[in-house]
């Protein structure tokens, strides 16, 4: 029988953190874990790749002109000292 | 005192960047390029505690992360987003740069916790070392790793492609490869 999903949503996510050394939670023994690390590491590949498309986007936009204007000014002018 | 074209160039060349690193602690825009006015404003007022030849994207970040925490602290309840709401804003703000495919990474990314999310943004967006992310954040080296560890995890889990205890590898690995968007 399976539980509504619903109640699941209020745990927080630590809750399913702790998995057991020797079988994981579905009760499957470690070796089967060797899959787990592969994937993982194109889950990790993916998430930087998205992590950075998503900041050069931004960067890319370049020096927004106010802000290129203020370090020009604040650069240029003469406050009296040396 | 006028400042040496070549330190203003070093300031202008790290604006991008360091406006890329406010909105990813921001996630608003707006307030991101205030926070940078901000930054740059205090930074060129202090310009003489700046070393020539060390490293000026690492001195604007932790000028600029320094502003963000301490307004943060002010504004503690409304950044935090217990019901997604700010994530949620996240999706609807195209001029972010954010383009569709990007909306649901932007959300899970917000929902980390900030710590996280900056560590994470400073070692695999902005590109520093861990040492220099560890200066910028005023944190040990190890710190750092365990964040970026931890957020990796996290989104790992917020974006469900490490389901695999759930669904199997060959369902998780789709997910990734759907992810592709190359077809």
């Amino acid at each position: 029988m399976m539980k509504t999903g619903k109640t699941t949503n209020l745990l927080p996510p630590a809750a399913n953190e702790n998995k057991a050394e020797t079988r994981d939670a579905m009760g499957r023994p470690v070796n089967q874990r060797k899959n787990e690390v592969r994937l993982g590491r194109e889950v990790q590949a993916r998430i930087g790749q998205q992590l950075r498309a998503m900041y050069d986007n931004i960067v890319s936009q370049g020096v927004p002109q106010h802000l290129a204007n203020l370090v020009r000014r604040l650069s240029d002018q003469d406050d009296g000292t040396t | 005192m006028k400042l040496d074209p070549v330190i203003r160039d070093q300031v202008l060349a790290t604006v991008p960047s360091l406006r890329a690193f406010a909105i990813s602690l921001c996630g608003n825009v707006d307030r991101a390029d205030d926070l940078v006015q901000e930054a740059l404003l205090r930074a060129l007022a202090h310009i003489d505690s700046f070393q020539p030849g060390t490293n000026m994207p690492a001195w604007l970040f932790t000028i600029l992360r320094n502003l963000f925490r301490s307004e943060y602290r002010k504004r503690r309840r409304e950044v935090e987003d217990p019901d997604g709401r700010y994530a949620e804003t996240l999706k609807s703000h195209p001029e972010q740069g954010g383009r569709v495919e990007f909306s649901e990474f932007r959300a899970a990314l917000a929902r980390l916790p900030s710590e996280q999310r900056e560590a994470l943004i400073l070692v695999g967006a902005s590109g520093f070392s861990y040492e220099d992310a560890a200066a910028i954040c005023g944190c040990a080296v190890g710190t750092i790793k365990s964040r970026v560890n931890r957020a990796r995890t996290r989104l790992a889990d917020l974006l469900a492609i490490d389901s695999v205890d759930d669904f199997g590898p060959d369902r998780a690995t789709r997910a990734v490869l759907a992810r592709g968007g190359r077809g």
